[in-house]
């Protein structure tokens, strides 16, 4: 450790004192040598991170792709944390870098490190989140985000980065768009959901976005819209119902006819929305809907009755529909030969592990809301707002009982 | 003013029955419009003409010659012109000319006249008298004189200004007594006035003020002391029935105003309850006919009462009996659907459904109400089987097989039958439920669904913690918050 806090104190010192006052952007040192080649890249993680950091910041400071890549890998996580807005100075100046090369997938790697080492866990949110997510996309490789987008955001800590509202909300919304990129869509689901429902007193013009693409996605994988959480902004669905989306959701999916009209009055609004992909997808897959509805009514069915009541004209394209839906299990069903439809409905089958599996993860979710709540009647707002409204008669004893009485009850309620 | 607003009120009653569609009377649907109209007077006989008029042109000429034979009896010649906008509105929807109103029935211009000039000046004599009394400040006859000229805006028809007399003599009310007889009259004229939604506020007053005037009068009983029992038992039964007959009213009125919401349960059970026609003195015949209470009854009991209730609240059920036995049709349907004779049930309903198009409360609830008594009736049908034919039930309900099929998969997708139909060979199965498998599906769902929200809601409580919520941006301007909020 010594020799090299005392490269990085002289450095420091060489910085400092050489005429060239560009600060932090330091070009080559007295010796000629370049202080980034001159440096440990894990050792002195915080020295490295400024400089280059800085230096990608700039126009004329050229950084070495390979240096960045490498510190990436190897930098240490307990300094870097030390300076927030330099990570993300840094993430940025990795996408920028990338830009200049005119090579976007490289900045995939560094940036998914960078992703990976920084925080203490995958489900702590940071300020470059989106900004991988945004690679991910313009370089069309949104599988490369999935082991990101696989652990849910849980935790939020502003002295860990740089946080502000619009990171959690393109972080989410991104998300979103690259799960349903891969046509994951519960998934796209949450993370559409998440952004749609993020706290605020007004709403942003990028959540109504997300609404939007929640509502096909919604209609692609379900065939009907959820209502949203009661927490989320009112004036979001109240905006909606105004739009070619809230005609789109009630003629879907029986009318078929109206649903093209509509895709082909809307095209130019769609497409300059960035949605038409969806909505094509959801149009293509209102059939099923439809038929999915019949097989609750139905034992059998002819395929031409089914043809009619879906709205294909011809019974070959019915029959490759319900092919194709036996194959992914979205129904149950046989055809014979006469051109009969036998749908069935087998019971849902668990195994023994699944349930295990359940019951396991809902003691951990009941242990963690019970830290959970330990931890909020600890804290220091809490004692003094209950205070306060419990006014002047504190005594300890009695008081403690009612706030565990009152917090139980409020574990029961949010399994109710 | 005189004839303002009866013009008001004839052209919203003949808004509401325009949108009926022209009920057909023939050897199919027997109406016998000379027995039915016979069992009402005064002003409920003109507009339930009216309503007749404008809903069935055969009977139409008829009945304007009825209703204006009727108008000479009452005191409000306007009503004339309301009958008259009537009749020419469905004169002109009916595709047969019919005869002009005019050739029909003239209005007696000097009855009319004379009509008028007696309103006016018994006005003028109320008024005074009210005036008189309001100086004299006598409480007892200020309410009489706002009573009495009530009674007479009623009877001219001016249905707000009665209204606004009857609750004003409310304030000079001195015992509950009174109080009941103001609300009991402002019953009768929201009745007449097709006014619903505000009966139940009145029947609410009325109970207070009813159950305080029986109080006032048992405590005075009480005082009699016991040395007088017999006189006071005979004393005590009267107050009773006395009671009874302004609950029966009070009932009534419950029951209208649920018909008239739609909440045909409700009105089932009150109009099964209600006291015998005697009760109900003036208002049989002024309001309504025992035979309307017997056809309200049995088609909301039949729309919404399962079959214990029907056969305990209707056929074991002295009082309402006697309210079935003018209408005989009506215990044929009741029987009928016990039987689960369905076939007669929709028949029955058919042929006489002009009879309950035609009547004025029942006309808007018909559709409806025949639509719940024929899915009740097709659960209750299959409820029994697991699997049935469908062209046997078309064979018990006098339908098609395609009718039939159509019935079953609406209800099927509406979710009143658990089944399935099998289109190829016209069989509807009962649906087998793995109830266990079922359990574990939802309660592994609700598992799941629980998890998502918890880690979401704890999310969004974290970003609140970190005060990381959306912020109007600088400058934004307020005026667009509010279009936000409003729109």
């Amino acid at each position: 450790m010594a020799p090299d806090s005392l490269s990085l104190d002289r450095i420091l010192n060489e910085i400092t004192t050489t005429n060239n006052h560009r600060r932090s952007c330091p070009s080559p040192l007295a010796s000629g040598q370049d202080p980034l080649s001159v440096l440990d890249m894990r050792q002195n993680t915080l020295g490295v991170l400024y400089i280059m950091s800085a230096r990608l910041n700039t126009t004329n400071a050229p950084v070495a792709p390979q240096a960045v890549v490498t510190f990436c890998q190897s930098f240490l996580t307990e300094q870097a944390r030390l300076a927030p807005e330099r990570v993300t100075m840094l993430a940025r100046g990795i996408m920028r870098l990338a830009q200049q090369h005119n090579n976007m997938s490289w900045a995939v790697a560094p940036l998914y490190n960078l992703l990976r080492r920084y925080p203490p866990d995958l489900s702590y949110l940071t300020s470059f989140h989106h900004i991988f997510l945004q690679v991910c996309l313009i370089t069309n490789q949104p599988a490369a985000a999935l082991p990101i987008l696989s652990v849910p955001i849980a935790n939020i800590s502003t002295a860990l980065s740089d946080l502000s509202y619009n990171d959690n909300l393109m972080y989410h919304y991104l998300g979103g768009v690259v799960l349903a990129v891969l046509k994951k869509w519960a998934e796209a689901e949450e993370y559409f959901e998440i952004c749609v429902t993020a706290p605020g007193a007004v709403p942003a013009a990028l959540q109504l976005e997300a609404l939007k693409k929640l509502r096909l996605v919604q209609l692609i994988s379900r065939g009907e819209v959820l209502p949203l959480p009661k927490y989320a902004h009112a004036a979001l669905s109240r905006i909606l119902k105004n739009s070619i989306y809230t005609d789109l959701i009630n003629a879907y999916p029986q009318n078929t006819e109206r649903l093209h009209a509509l895709l082909e009055k809307e095209k130019q609004t769609f497409s300059s929305e960035r949605n038409l992909g969806l909505v094509t997808q959801a149009i293509d897959r209102a059939p099923r809907w439809t038929l999915k509805k019949l097989t609750s009514t139905y034992v059998t069915l002819g395929l031409g009755d089914i043809a009619r009541v879906v709205g294909i004209q011809s019974e070959d394209e019915v029959r490759a529909l319900i092919l194709s839906m036996i194959e992914t299990g979205d129904i149950s069903a046989q055809i014979s030969a006469s051109g009969t439809v036998t749908f069935s409905d087998p019971p849902p089958q668990f195994t023994k592990e699944e349930v295990d599996h359940v019951l396991h993860s809902a003691q951990a979710q009941s242990a963690l809301l019970e830290s959970l709540d330990l931890e909020m009647s600890r804290s220091k707002e809490f004692i003094s707002k209950a205070l306060k409204t419990q006014d002047s008669s504190w005594a300890p004893n009695p008081e403690e009982e009612l706030y565990a009485m009152s917090s139980a009850w409020n574990d029961d309620s949010m399994y109710s | 003013m005189d004839v303002d607003i009866p013009e008001e009120t004839g052209q919203s009653s003949t808004r509401q029955t325009r949108k009926a569609q022209l009920v057909p009377v023939d050897d199919l649907h027997p109406f016998d419009l000379d027995s039915y109209i016979a069992n009402y007077t005064g002003r409920t006989a003109v507009d339930r003409l009216i309503h007749i008029i404008s809903t069935c042109h055969q009977l139409a000429p008829e009945a304007f010659q009825l209703a204006v034979q009727q108008i000479h009896q009452s005191r409000d010649p306007s009503l004339y012109q309301q009958v008259m906008s009537a009749y020419e509105t469905v004169s002109g929807l009916s595709e047969t000319p019919l005869p002009s109103g005019m050739d029909l029935a003239q209005l007696d211009t000097r009855w009319a006249d004379e009509t008028m000039a007696k309103n006016q000046a018994e006005r003028s004599k109320l008024e005074v008298e009210l005036k008189t009394y309001s100086n004299n400040m006598i409480k007892e006859s200020i309410r009489m004189g706002h009573r009495d000229l009530g009674d007479f805006y009623r009877s001219v028809g001016e249905y707000p200004t009665a209204l606004k007399h009857y609750t004003k003599s409310r304030e000079f009310c001195t015992t509950s007594q009174h109080v009941l007889e103001m609300c009991l009259s402002v019953l009768e004229l929201l009745i007449e006035q097709r006014n619903f939604p505000h009966l139940p506020t009145y029947v609410f007053k009325a109970d207070a003020a009813l159950d305080a005037a029986s109080a006032a009068a048992a405590n005075a009983k009480e005082g009699d002391g016991p040395a007088a029992p017999t006189p006071l038992l005979n004393k005590r039964k009267a107050v009773s029935e006395d009671r009874e007959r302004v609950q029966s009213k009070l009932d009534f009125a419950t029951a209208l105003s649920n018909l008239a919401s739609g909440n045909y349960q409700k009105a089932a059970y009150t109009f099964l309850k209600l006291g015998p026609a005697k009760d109900f003195g003036d208002w049989m015949g002024k309001l309504i006919a025992p035979g309307d209470i017997a056809i309200y009854g049995v088609l909301c009991a039949l729309a919404t009462l399962p079959r214990s209730a029907l056969k305990t609240q209707i056929l074991e059920n002295s009082v309402f009996g006697v309210y079935v036995e003018q209408e005989p049709y009506v215990r044929e349907l009741v029987e009928a659907y016990l039987s689960s004779n369905f076939k007669t049930v929709l028949e029955l309903l058919n042929r006489y459904s002009s009879r309950h198009a035609l009547d004025i409360y029942l006309a808007p609830h018909v559709t409806e109400l025949t639509n719940m008594i024929r899915n009740w009736a097709v659960v209750l049908y299959f409820q029994p089987f697991a699997s049935i034919k469908l062209d046997r039930m078309s064979g018990a309900f006098g339908w098609t097989v395609d009718q039939v099929e159509e019935q079953v998969v609406s209800l099927i997708q509406s979710g009143a039958i658990h089944g399935r139909v099998d289109s190829q060979n016209k069989i509807l199965y009962a649906k087998q439920t793995d109830h266990r498998a079922e359990l574990f599906a939802r309660a592994i769902k609700a598992a799941r669904d629980i998890q998502s929200t918890n880690r979401k809601v704890l999310l969004r409580m974290r970003l609140q913690q970190a005060d990381l919520t959306v912020k109007a941006p600088k400058g934004y301007n307020s005026s667009i918050a509010d279009l936000l909020q409003g729109d």
